[in-house]
């Protein structure tokens, strides 16, 4: 609270000769709140004077100077790809003038950027900026920050001003901020009547603003989750130009994509992120091409729950902070969340706000950096089919890399980029695994280019696979198509392993594909069909007839008709469904008539994994990050989630 | 085996060819990592043997089609250099009057333009209107740090990254004052990013050079036209200096220069 804090007053002149003396010091880069046009911006300042204390909303939130628009992230030399050398170290800062909004913004990045898996550039920069806000004199005509109750705070800053009319009221919110103070300023203990005159500043501020939500922000995922079919999504969207600006000015909007840039020598090059944007149709598109919200409906409905749904459910917080500056830059004014809530407030609430989440505990990143991948090499090429081939991968520490069934790890290529591919070996104690990879986008392409030996990077192992203790002394049926066999070849491994066999009951093995020709691990699935109690069942869309296949030809649901029901023991039966988008609602549909409920069956969902992380925003399936929470999950858990299996 | 490359100039400014020429010490890396065989502004060497062939200029004759025919038979990989190549750019603009009266303008009713090949001119063509072109460098003139991205991820055997989304993205990183608000009116909404937004950062207009993005939605324009008090009729002249095929007489607006999976 505001009167537990030392709060100190200095007289205007004196704050001018305190900037003016910061910006001397040169260890340290100063940033303040200046005039562009009829604008404002945070720039770099050569003197007190440019200082506009007074300004209403910056056009770029001070995010800028905590995740760049252009960060990079590694540099790496192509003949030692190993040699990654980490950025410059940058000169700490001090950034006056930020508005509480922003502060609170800047709060609810922590949450994101500092939990379990830490983003430690970002870690970085908080550790080595001051900050010096400032209470909102000019109220923003888009601001809602009042309805936010973000207009105000008493957390998340060094020093905080206060406008009171001749003098500056400054509060010490940090160890720093008091050492900053006797070091470069000149003040005196505020009185009990400053200490009035603050709360009224703060309390007049309040009362400016003229545009206020109808919805309490504790309500708006009610409403939310309430109408994700209501036609506001499409008739707004009807409108909506898909440009991302909205995402770019926001102080909440966090996403990333990551790209490798080499230079014209082909030597050396950096990895690079730069801020990425929901509402762009490229967010969600995966290497072999699909699109998961191609619809400008969805990608303009995602940014809303998102902000009041998703990231509230997950955190605590809505990702709204009332800056308004969306509503600012959206050409067709149809960005701001304020004017969305408000149409939305005379309909439905419901209590059942966690719909499109999971809760799950997220395991920390052991040993440093979540971006530098480890050196690894590889130590086999094998070619299964005409397009996929298999990969033994083994890190350079010799180290197995640990992983559970299911799930994947970053491929890293310098130069060319990163890709999500799934782990098909069993977990082991052997320092090598194995990969198996269809060739697709840039990565893959690359992959088949390499050769037994060349290095490679790995990040991960990431995401939820498999929970094999929950499979002990069940009936397992699997449901598998097509590539779909390269995660589930990793659990069928496991659990036909001599030394666990034991522990579950019968396996029945159905397996789709194409054609003959895209069969993998035939020789493997010989020999799983010699285990007892080990029933393969295999099937094809279609075939010729010089492929001489004597195995089922249709669809991969014609199987279930062959597995004996009197026999069947669908109570103590889990499921594990793993293939193409399509083939998951037929599927189900069939294991669902057979009598396994929907709390038995498991399945693993391919979205855009880019970070492994939960940060970059790519994978998310509504609420739930696929690369955390997924790729495999019960299926009861995400039935509800419309964006699953559409 | 280094990448063979050969650059092409159709009708054009030849300034795009000019911004990889002025890539100076830069073109000391180029030539290590791909041969050029063919660059008439630089060198008077030219072979025809080609991986990849990087065509400037709009096809205005039946003798430039033959020509980039031909071309386009030797190289395995096409790329369209700047926006006369990629949209036909501003040679397309004369496509709004009829060829005959066109020439008529420009050459008068001199004999000379009789029965001569150079003088057959038709509508002006996008390359992609004559041959496959399978990757674009937009922009009048092009940026050379997106003519090095591409060329390096060619050489590294990497599909290049083309921006699919709009000059605003861009436009907002710089953290510029949008222009729509000073009372200009600006194509960077509906134009392809990948410049850095370097118009409006610099305080003009955004005029379209990089193409017209993937269904841009129409109400949408409209919408923001009628707010900031322009008219259609207004964008779609501006838009014919670099966009002439954007809008067909149906008045619905289309991609221009872009390859088929965007």
């Amino acid at each position: 609270m505001t009167r537990s804090k030392v709060i100190k007053v200095i007289v205007k002149k004196d704050l001018d000769s305190f900037a003016n003396n910061l910006i001397k010091d040169e260890t340290h880069e100063v940033i303040g709140v200046k005039a562009k046009g009829e604008k404002f911006v945070f720039a770099p300042l050569e003197n007190a004077d440019e200082l506009r204390l007074d300004y209403d909303v910056t056009i770029l939130p001070p995010k800028k100077y905590f995740l760049p628009q252009y960060e990079k992230m590694m540099g790496f030399n192509l003949d030692k790809p190993f040699d990654v050398k980490e950025s410059d170290a940058e000169k700490p800062r001090i950034i006056i003038g930020i508005h509480p909004y922003d502060i609170i913004a800047l709060q609810q990045t922590d949450k994101l950027y500092l939990d379990s898996q830490k983003d430690d550039f970002y870690e970085k920069r908080r550790d080595n900026t001051i900050i010096i806000g400032v209470d909102i004199q000019n109220v923003s005509d888009r601001s809602f920050a009042a309805s936010m109750k973000t207009n105000v705070t008493d957390s998340g800053f060094d020093l905080m001003l206060t406008n009171l009319g001749k003098d500056y009221a400054i509060t010490v919110g940090s160890e720093k901020g008091k050492k900053l103070l006797e070091k470069y300023a000149k003040t005196k203990d505020a009185t009990k009547s400053d200490i009035k005159k603050i709360q009224k500043v703060r309390e007049d501020i309040a009362s400016l603003y003229k545009k206020k939500v109808k919805i309490d922000k504790e309500k708006w995922s009610s409403v939310l989750v309430a109408n994700y079919n209501h036609g506001i999504w499409g008739a707004r969207s009807d409108r909506c130009m898909g440009c991302g600006s909205c995402t770019m000015v926001c102080p909440t909007c966090f996403c990333y994509d990551v790209e490798d840039e080499v230079s014209l020598n082909l030597k050396d090059g950096t990895r690079t992120r730069t801020w990425d944007s929901c509402l762009l149709r490229d967010f969600t598109k995966i290497g072999s091409g699909e699109v998961f919200r191609d619809d400008i409906k969805e990608r303009y409905r995602h940014r809303f729950y998102r902000k009041g749904n998703y990231l509230p459910e997950r955190y605590g917080f809505v990702a709204c902070v009332g800056c308004g500056r969306c509503g600012v830059a959206c050409l067709p004014d149809i960005a701001d969340p304020c004017d969305v809530l408000n149409d939305l407030s005379h309909f439905e609430k419901s209590d059942d706000t966690d719909r499109f989440f999971i809760k799950q505990e997220t395991k920390a990143i052991e040993g440093g950096t979540i971006h530098v991948p480890k050196a690894a090499t590889i130590r086999r090429m094998e070619k299964l089919t005409e397009n996929e081939t298999l990969f033994e991968i083994e890190l350079d520490d010799s180290k197995p890399i640990g992983h559970k069934p299911g799930q994947f790890v970053e491929i890293s290529i310098f130069g060319i980029g990163e890709a999500p591919i799934s782990v098909s070996s069993a977990p082991s104690e052997s320092s090598s695994f194995e990969i198996v990879v269809r060739k697709v986008g840039n990565v893959t392409s690359k992959l088949f280019t390499m050769e037994p030996g060349d290095k490679l990077g790995i990040r991960g192992p990431f995401g939820n696979g498999f929970d094999v203790k929950t499979l002990e002394k069940k009936h397992l049926l699997f449901a598998t198509g097509g590539i779909g066999m390269v995660p589930t070849r990793s659990l069928i491994n496991h659990v036909l392993d001599k030394k666990n066999r034991g522990k579950f009951e019968d396996v029945t093995i159905l397996y789709g594909c194409k054609r003959p020709c895209e069969i993998l691990f035939m020789d493997e699935i010989k020999k799983w069909e010699k285990i007892d109690n080990v029933n393969c069942i295999l099937t094809v869309d279609t075939c010729e007839e010089e492929e001489n296949w004597d195995g089922d030809v249709g669809l991969i649901t014609t199987l279930f008709t062959k597995i004996d029901l009197d026999k069947f023991d669908s109570k103590n039966t889990i499921a594990i469904v793993v293939g193409p988008p399509i083939m998951y609602k037929f599927v189900i549909k069939s294991l669902e008539t057979m009598g396994i409920s929907e709390e038995n069956i498991l399945v693993s969902l391919e979205r855009r994994m880019k970070c492994g992380v939960g940060k970059c925003g790519h994978c998310q399936i509504n609420g739930v990050y696929v690369c955390k929470e997924g790729p495999v999950f019960n299926y009861s858990q995400i039935k509800n989630l419309p964006e699953a299996f559409e | 085996m280094k990448l063979r490359v050969a650059f092409f100039d159709f009708a054009s400014c030849e300034g795009c060819q000019l911004q990889i020429a002025n890539l100076e010490e830069e073109i000391l890396d180029l030539i290590e990592i791909v041969e050029v065989v063919s660059f008439r502004e630089i060198m008077k060497e030219h072979s025809d043997e080609y991986d990849i062939a990087i065509i400037e200029g709009s096809i205005m004759r039946p003798m430039d089609e033959k020509r980039l025919r031909d071309i386009r038979s030797r190289a395995k990989t096409l790329i369209a250099l700047g926006a006369c190549a990629t949209t036909g750019g501003i040679n397309k603009m004369r496509n709004q009057r009829s060829v005959e009266d066109v020439k008529e303008e420009v050459y008068g009713s001199d004999k000379i333009t009789k029965d001569n090949e150079f003088f057959n001119v038709f509508q002006t063509k996008a390359v992609d209107e004559v041959v496959p072109v399978d990757y674009y460098i937009h922009g009048c003139p092009i940026s050379r740090d997106e003519f090095k991205r591409v060329i390096t991820a060619l050489a590294l055997g990497k599909k290049p990254v083309i921006p699919t989304y709009p000059v605003c993205v861009e436009c907002k990183k710089n953290e510029n004052v949008c222009l729509f608000e000073l009372g200009k009116f600006c194509l960077g909404p509906i134009t392809r990013a990948g410049c850095n937004a370097i118009c409006p950062t610099n305080g003009s207009v955004c005029e379209g050079c990089r193409g017209i993005l993937k269904k841009p939605q129409v109400e949408c324009v409209m919408d923001i036209l009628e707010r900031y008090n322009l008219t259609y009729e207004e964008m779609k002249r501006r838009s014919t200096m670099f966009n002439m095929s954007a809008f067909s007489a149906k008045d619905e607006m289309t991609m221009v220069g872009g390859s088929k999976d965007e």
